[in-house]
């Protein structure tokens, strides 16, 4: 039984690592949209999972070590900001303005367009938080009433669609420093987004790290508020 | 003195070795997380982690060399890391549907709008604080 566990493990985190490298030499090849790795590489492994009739829990407790590892590359930011720091220091008061903006974006717009789609309850409210990185999304989305759980999942999925979404702004709307792009990726779609900009430039990458977590840091600030905020509208 | 020489050669070890580096950086999150686990500071353990690499850079105890490596290997890897993560819809088949079509409807057109409005604003911004500052240089 505990062979069993360990051989499943290696298989799942072989599988998802050998999909990934895959999924990333295609997009070397062939760079479009669809050959993302973060799009290709999670769709082959959900085709896998269900055909294996693999559930999450078993996926995960094998694979949950590539997640965990998502924490130093939060410390490794400070390198690209730090590299940045003659940048950032000159305009930090523009990101702190264009972090202000996206989140009360973030929120409105969620809130505004689950309400016309007839989302409701705590489904909508998990949903305000989702352009966070995942440990800020949970915290802000247990403060404001929603489900942290199902925030995670929005979390990811506005990670995979925004940078893909983000790529394809980029090439038609007329941003041209790498604090705009930066911005936007960032704000828009957390650390999904900030990987996203480093493969476009180093300067761009570095905006996008530091904005990612200049709005995770704000939004749990302005999380009590933003409750309030939403007892009284309703 | 013997002391010394350990520190050169450690220092040695971590600019030739991108997997000391790679222990270094995760070093530098167990130590973040421990800090916010005492303290109970309402922040990730691994941001703490981030501020504390980037005073230590900025008052030059640690050296760009020590850690730049392992960073850049951490970032351009990053996406591996989101990966198993996405799978967390195998646990909501709930999703497969219309509701998952309405959510994605409000993610997708959500973030369009988080975007422009995050870079209009800082590319306006920027315009007016670059004018301003001309002005300024011609008086």
């Amino acid at each position: 039984m505990r062979s069993d566990i360990l051989v499943n493990a290696v298989f799942w985190s072989l599988l998802t690592v050998g999909l990934y490298a895959l999924g990333k030499a295609l997009y070397h090849r062939k760079p479009t949209w669809w050959t993302s790795p973060l799009l290709l590489a999670p769709v082959l492994l959900i085709a896998a999972a269900v055909a294996c009739h693999q559930s999450y829990r078993e996926y995960i407790r094998g694979t949950h070590w590539l997640v965990v590892l998502l924490a130093p590359v939060t410390v490794a930011f400070a390198v690209p900001i730090y590299e940045q720091r003659l940048l950032i220091r000159k305009h930090w008061l523009l990101l702190v303005a264009g972090a202000a903006a996206g989140s009360a974006t973030a929120m409105f717009s969620s809130w505004a367009l689950a309400t016309v789609f007839g989302l409701d309850g705590g489904l909508r409210l998990s949903l305000l938080p989702r352009s966070l990185s995942t440990p800020f999304a949970m915290t802000v989305s247990g403060d404001i009433g929603g489900v942290p759980t199902l925030t995670a999942v929005f979390v990811v999925i506005t990670g995979v669609f925004g940078a893909v979404i983000g790529e394809l702004l980029l090439g038609v709307l007329p941003f041209r420093s790498a604090l705009a792009r930066g911005a936007l990726l960032g704000m828009g779609a957390h650390g999904a987004g900030t990987a996203k900009a480093h493969q476009i430039d180093g300067e761009v990458g570095a905006v996008a790290g530091l904005v990612m977590v200049m709005v995770g840091v704000m939004n749990v600030l302005a999380a009590p508020s933003v409750a309030k905020l939403l007892q009284w509208v309703g | 003195m013997h002391l010394h020489r350990h520190s050169i050669s450690l220092r040695r070890l971590c600019r030739t070795s991108i997997v000391f580096q790679l222990l270094l950086i995760s070093g530098f999150w167990v130590a973040g997380e421990a800090i916010v686990r005492v303290t109970g500071l309402p922040v990730p353990g691994a941001i703490v982690g981030m501020l504390i690499v980037l005073a230590l850079l900025s008052t030059g105890k640690l050296s760009l060399h020590t850690v730049q490596r392992g960073a850049r290997w951490f970032l351009a890897e990053m996406l591996l890391f989101f990966v198993p993560a996405v799978l967390a819809v195998l646990d909501h088949p709930e999703f497969l549907g219309m509701l998952g079509l309405k959510i994605l409807a409000v993610i997708v057109f959500s973030t369009v709008m988080v975007m422009v409005v995050t870079a209009a604003v800082i590319d306006v911004c920027y315009r007016w604080d670059v004018a301003r500052k001309g002005v300024g240089h011609a008086e």
